[in-house]
């Protein structure tokens, strides 16, 4: 799949280049624009399985975009700020927080993982997919900031909120920051996920609940 | 009077040089950075009682416009709109006009004239309040949208695209709004309305759709207490 | 006057100050004063900039509390309380009324991370809103930030607070702003991009998008259009009015028009 990424890092948008009859499976709404012999349809029934709607938390439907009869282009962006990047799948896959999903080949099988991640982003709205392909494929991942690929050699400590996907080959577990509970909170920083091993870990370098509150506290209330 | 965009394209904001006095600068309200002192600041509501209060109601721009007036050469003003994201300047040359998203005017010189009258965007923006703004006359036009600004050069082949990103585009050019992919598309997609266009002209969209952003804030507003 | 020429640069880095000359008696080194700088990358500039710190062993960065972002595991995290240093009783006593009525207006926690590392390590950090990173190595001058712009420090550098009075509560931010001196590194934030602006005589900044100030400069606080009608119509609530000479900074964006046009479009 031919990708060219423009607007970095603050308002990437992606311009997927289809081959004829080629397809590109995104999440909905990513659409921004596209040629006017592009198909979209939408996945359902048992193409669905494996994505469950989590507790209190988004659903997550797709949509396929296909080239008809000729080249085509689309247009896709995730609906917060912040950069997007292309990863080449490996044989183990990805682990890629569910709002940071753009777009994928159609070979690449994506499915919600439970168990193990509930504590990830407590009560947030967010889970975590799992994205595995046989043969190659790609997948687009969109942050909130800027992306920042970091090497896990040994071992190292991120924040919750500001973790965009990981290779699965490395072992991780989520826990508090500071010494304490106290020291956690007064330190302010929430949830931190430790990680262990070899591999590679993508940051984005803004956190979207942060921001949210931040943000958000002084709006006007809702009714 | 001369003008330059820095910080592109995620914080774009305008410097202005005014090389005369009584030079005039029309902004929306909010948009000032900051100023030499002696520029002279008017708040008044723009074109007349009538179509500045249909603008209102219809949502969009807000009715007032501030004017500001150089009082001596070389002095600066410094112009910024709310959202993060891309400012675009067209100099309009009399011939030409510029469809412009409500929300996305920010400046111009006097002699720009912005068209509420015009009511044939009737549906573009379905429900959302926002309608479209015809800009016709001489002069600068500076408008921004959230997030990064795309142009895309319309040919025989027209264009989709998302109507919550629609920014711009210039007189010509036709467009019909349809929803994509039938019924059930409409509410599972995510997509909703989308605008074919057709013809010959130019097409600003942004990569960034301010109702998302409105849909992510939204749940971290306080509540209301009764 | 402001230069137009100026380029939208965030302010220049200070080249790490001279070794003082070493006493005749063998003591252990002294080392600059103030620290030797830390070695540090600030890097997805202008728009999402996050800070990243290499910390050898002895060194210790300061940053306001949940800015962290990553660490390695042996890096040492500890928490305190943001009154300066070598604060007496009545001094965290005023730092803590501050920061209550700071929790009402919004704005930084009272809290910090202590940063420090056994064996060389990294800590990131990034600030909540978008923006550009500066570094500035300080020596012994006085800068005054906005209290939000505040990221990170080291060194022998004091934070006080200035609290604008309750006329300036009435402004949602800069009502806090931090006198910054000594000799140190220094991190700061802006909201869009970083302009100064050279003032000589008078200029006006809207309050929302001054990042700080330095030099002989003095500043009242007025609403922008004059009048009832200004102020409620214009959209520009408080500005303010620079008299003498000095440097300016502003930012490109500004959080209470973000707010406004986030309300707009929210509608109920």
């Amino acid at each position: 799949m031919q990708v060219e990424i423009g607007y970095r890092p603050a308002h990437s948008m992606a311009r997927v280049m289809l081959q004829p009859n080629e397809a590109v499976v995104a999440e909905s709404g990513a659409m921004v624009g596209m040629s006017t012999n592009v198909h979209m349809q939408t996945q359902s029934g048992g193409l669905m399985k494996g994505l469950k709607r989590m507790f209190g938390g988004e659903s997550f439907f797709r949509n396929t975009f296909t080239a008809q009869g000729a080249a085509g282009e689309v247009l896709l962006a995730q609906s917060l700020p912040g950069d997007m990047v292309t990863l080449d799948m490996t044989p183990n896959g990805y682990f890629i927080q569910s709002s940071s999903y753009v777009a994928s080949t159609p070979n690449v099988n994506i499915e919600t993982k439970v168990g193990g991640f509930r504590s990830f982003f407590a009560g947030e709205g967010v889970f975590i997919l799992k994205a595995t392909a046989e043969g190659p494929g790609q997948c687009l991942v969109g942050a909130f900031g800027g992306i920042q690929e970091l090497v896990c050699d040994g071992n190292l400590v991120i924040d919750t909120g500001h973790l965009v996907c990981w290779d699965s080959t490395l072992e991780y577990s989520v826990g508090k920051s500071g010494a304490g509970w106290i020291a956690s909170f007064l330190s302010g920083e929430g949830l931190v996920c430790h990680f262990r091993g070899q591999g590679r870990i993508w940051i984005q370098t803004r956190n979207p609940s942060e921001y949210g509150t931040t943000v958000g506290r002084m709006l006007p209330p809702a009714g | 009077m001369r003008y330059q965009i820095l910080d592109k394209p995620e914080f774009s904001v305008v410097q202005v040089h005014f090389d005369a006095p009584g030079e005039q600068m029309l902004c929306e309200p909010d948009a000032m950075v900051a100023k030499d002192s002696a520029i002279e600041m008017k708040t008044q509501m723009q074109g007349g009682l009538l179509s500045a209060a249909k603008r209102k109601l219809l949502g969009g721009e807000s009715i007032f416009q501030n004017t500001f007036t150089a009082s001596q050469p070389g002095q600066t003003l410094w112009l910024a709109p709310g959202p993060e994201g891309d400012v675009e300047v067209l100099e309009l040359n009399g011939t030409q006009g510029v469809f412009l998203q409500s929300g996305a005017y920010m400046a111009s010189a006097p002699t720009v004239e912005l068209d509420t009258k015009w009511g044939g965007a009737k549906g573009f923006f379905s429900g959302t309040g926002l309608f479209l703004l015809r800009c016709v006359g001489q002069g600068p036009l500076f408008f921004n949208c959230y997030g990064g600004m795309h142009a895309v050069d319309v040919g025989p082949g027209g264009y989709i695209c998302d109507t919550s990103h629609v920014v711009a585009f210039t007189e010509g050019l036709q467009y019909s709004v349809t929803k994509v992919g039938g019924l059930k598309s409409l509410f599972f997609s995510g997509e909703g309305l989308v605008c074919n266009f057709q013809g010959q002209g130019r097409l600003w969209i942004s990569t960034r759709n301010s109702a998302s952003l409105a849909a992510f804030i939204a749940p971290y507003r306080p509540r209301k207490r009764n | 006057m402001e230069n137009p020429q100026m380029p939208g640069q965030p302010m220049p880095a200070q080249p790490p100050p001279q070794q003082q000359p070493m006493p005749a008696q063998p003591q252990p080194q002294a080392g600059p004063a103030g620290g030797a700088p830390i070695a540090h990358e600030i890097t997805h500039g202008p728009s999402f900039a996050m800070l990243r710190v290499d910390l050898q062993p002895g060194q210790t960065v300061i940053a306001e509390a949940g800015s962290m972002v990553a660490r390695n595991q042996h890096v040492d995290m500890e928490v305190k309380m943001n009154a300066g240093r070598g604060a007496g009783f009545f001094a965290k006593l005023k730092a803590f009324f501050i920061a209550m009525i700071r929790k009402v207006v919004g704005g930084e926690t009272f809290f910090v991370n202590h940063f420090s590392a056994p064996q060389p390590g990294s800590v990131w950090v990034a600030p909540t809103l978008s923006g550009q990173i500066a570094y500035r190595r300080m020596n012994g001058e006085t800068l005054v930030l906005s209290s939000g712009a505040y990221v990170a420090h080291s060194g022998d550098i004091d934070l006080k607070m200035k609290f604008g009075g309750l006329k300036s509560l009435l402004m949602k931010e800069g009502a806090f702003m931090l006198e910054i001196s000594g000799v140190g590194d220094l991190w700061f934030n802006s909201y869009g991009g970083i302009h100064a602006i050279d003032v000589n005589g008078t200029y006006v900044v809207d309050n929302g998008h001054l990042v700080g100030y330095e030099g002989n400069l003095t500043y009242t606080m007025k609403s922008a259009g004059g009048g009832m009608m200004g102020l409620v119509a214009s959209g520009e609530g408080i500005v303010a009015e620079f008299s003498g000479q000095g440097r300016v900074y502003i930012q490109s964006r500004n959080l209470s028009s973000l707010v406004s046009w986030l309300t707009g479009i929210m509608g109920g």
